[in-house]
């Protein structure tokens, strides 16, 4: 159908989902047929052709190009999205700062499962300390036992100091430092813990101390540094 | 005629055996367990079986095992490989230097004003190292198998300048006492399991020391009894858990079964031995053994459950 030329300057059609709504007075009756064409197809494909035939006869009725804004004609193409893959990603949280480290609140004991509790290697040999926190680690991951945290606490440094023979006054003979490391394990059944005991004393090494403890409050904050400042004036605002 | 002999030497007793309560054990055992429980209920509510609580006292391995010989060469090379990429310390550079400025001496155009005179020292630092090359050889180590002395795992002392550690046990001496099962300090380097000789019916069984289960108190209650009662009293041990670590069922021989007793059921606590001080047991009636061992001592159906809860690491 031919149609004269017009001088509406706006026609825009806008396809939303299923509907059509097409403000064109010249072409209402082809939009009407459209509409029906649309109505009746659920398929967008088919909606997008009917759409694009839509505006292919609206555009041969030589329509500046930039007024019709319908849908853009590549998404017709059969390959259109070919080679989208970010959507088949996992979501990736946008990396936020470091909050304070809250305090954790303490899991109690049940009947059938222990709390929180620490296991603590200390020694000398830093070399076997490390690698013996870190075979208990890879045992509790292995048994798919739960590891809080897995941490090193400060070197504690002695002297080991030697009195002179002739004389009063002692000198240093050597330095030792003890290292440690902590796993902290929670929530382990009360099943499973004779066995893995067992496998970690039988694993121990020698010169290696091996402790298991519950895990406190107070074990959680000597970790921390003292504010001396922040101290002094809390004592200033009680007394 | 096979078929009756073999029935005369099968032991005395018709022992059935069920699965046990180890929570590690794979799937097959937790289904044969609840036939086991569906045979206590329909023999009413006084269960016919006596209940014990056994004992499965451990010393702990004191000394670690030798390598392997792939393992020992690995471990050669990987200090090699160790030392040869490390960086010299203070004490080494202080050694070359003295070296270097010894070699200058000896030059003949040589002028003391051009030396640093902060790196004069009294003491070399060669010095130095003779004088800890002398300090460990007051010191004796204990030798690995025998005697009453050994190191404990509470210290090594790892002397700084040499770049391996020093070997504390230098005697690997394997004496009598390997063979010695009455002693507990046989094999330092393996875990070692108390066995006690016991009456059972009319046969003296090696057994894992248990006790029977009285009402009200907790099966590891009887277990702590079964350690009390051992001699040797002052034997200081740590249960590791409440939880049983095997189960042995045994029916008791056709002439004893009664109308309320059909058998026994031995409940397993597993419990590691803590302070060494110790008298030595009566040969006959206690022994210390190892895993592989335990077949000798043990009858083949109790040694088949026992197996399962003993760990040879």
């Amino acid at each position: 159908m031919s149609q004269g030329r017009s001088g509406r300057a706006d026609q825009s059609v806008l396809i939303k989902k299923n509907k059509v709504y097409c403000i064109s007075n010249h072409h209402f009756f082809v939009c009407a047929i459209l509409l029906l064409q649309v109505l009746l197809f659920q398929n967008t494909r088919a909606l997008l052709c009917a759409a694009a035939s839509l505006q292919s006869q609206v555009l041969t009725t030589q329509m500046p190009l930039g007024v019709l804004l319908t849908s853009r004609q590549y998404r017709s193409m059969p390959t259109h999205g070919i080679g989208k893959y970010r959507h088949l990603l996992p979501k990736a949280l946008p990396k936020k700062k470091k909050d304070r480290v809250q305090v954790k609140q303490i899991k109690a004991a049940t009947a059938t499962e222990f709390g929180v509790f620490n296991v603590c290697v200390s020694g000398y040999d830093m070399t076997l300390v490390e690698h013996y926190s870190q075979y208990i680690h890879n045992l509790c991951n292995h048994f798919d036992i739960k590891v809080d945290e897995s941490c090193a606490l400060p070197t504690k440094s002695t002297e080991v100091m030697v009195m002179q023979e002739q004389g009063t006054k002692m000198y240093v003979d050597a330095v030792l430092k003890t290292h440690e490391r902590i796993v902290q394990i929670s929530e382990m059944k009360a099943t499973l813990f004779p066995i893995f005991m067992e496998v970690v004393l039988k694993n121990q090494p020698e010169g290696v101390r091996l402790c298991v403890k519950q895990h406190t409050e107070a074990d959680y904050q000597a970790r921390f540094k003292t504010r001396p400042e922040l101290e002094g004036l809390l004592a200033k605002i009680h007394n | 005629m096979a078929a009756p002999f073999s029935r005369l030497c099968r032991p005395l007793w018709r022992i059935t055996t069920t699965s046990t309560l180890n929570k590690g054990v794979r799937n097959v055992s937790s289904s044969r367990q609840q036939w086991s429980a569906q045979n206590v209920k329909t023999a009413g509510a006084a269960s016919p079986w006596a209940l014990h609580g056994a004992l499965c006292l451990q010393r702990l391995p004191v000394v670690s095992q030798d390598g392997s010989p792939i393992e020992e060469d690995f471990m050669e090379l990987m200090h090699l490989m160790e030392l040869e990429r490390s960086l010299l310390s203070d004490h080494e550079l202080r050694l070359l230097e003295d070296a270097a400025r010894m070699s200058r001496k000896q030059e003949e155009d040589y002028d003391s004003d051009e030396e640093d005179y902060r790196d004069n020292e009294i003491v070399t630092a060669q010095d130095l190292e003779d004088i800890w090359e002398q300090k460990p050889k007051q010191f004796q180590p204990a030798p690995r198998s025998q005697g009453k002395h050994y190191f404990g795992s509470d210290h090594v002392f790892k002397i700084f300048q040499s770049y391996k550690t020093c070997r504390m046990f230098t005697n690997y001496s394997t004496g009598v006492d390997e063979k010695d099962v009455s002693s507990s300090e046989r094999c330092l380097a393996d875990s070692l399991i108390l066995l006690a000789k016991k009456d059972v019916g009319s046969q003296k069984l090696w057994l894992l020391p248990q006790i029977q289960w009285q009402t009200g108190e907790t099966l590891r209650q009887t277990a702590e009894r079964a350690l009390a009662s051992l001699p040797g009293a002052d034997k200081k041990a740590t249960f590791l858990g409440s939880a049983p670590c095997g189960f042995y069922k045994y029916k008791y021989p056709k002439e004893i079964q009664k109308e309320g007793s059909v058998g026994a059921k031995v409940f397993f606590f597993k419990a590691v031995l803590s302070s060494h001080k110790h008298l030595p047991l009566e040969k006959n009636s206690f022994a210390w053994v190892k895993k592989e061992e335990l077949q000798d001592f043990l009858k083949p159906e109790y040694l088949k459950q026992v197996r399962r809860f003993i760990m040879a690491l």
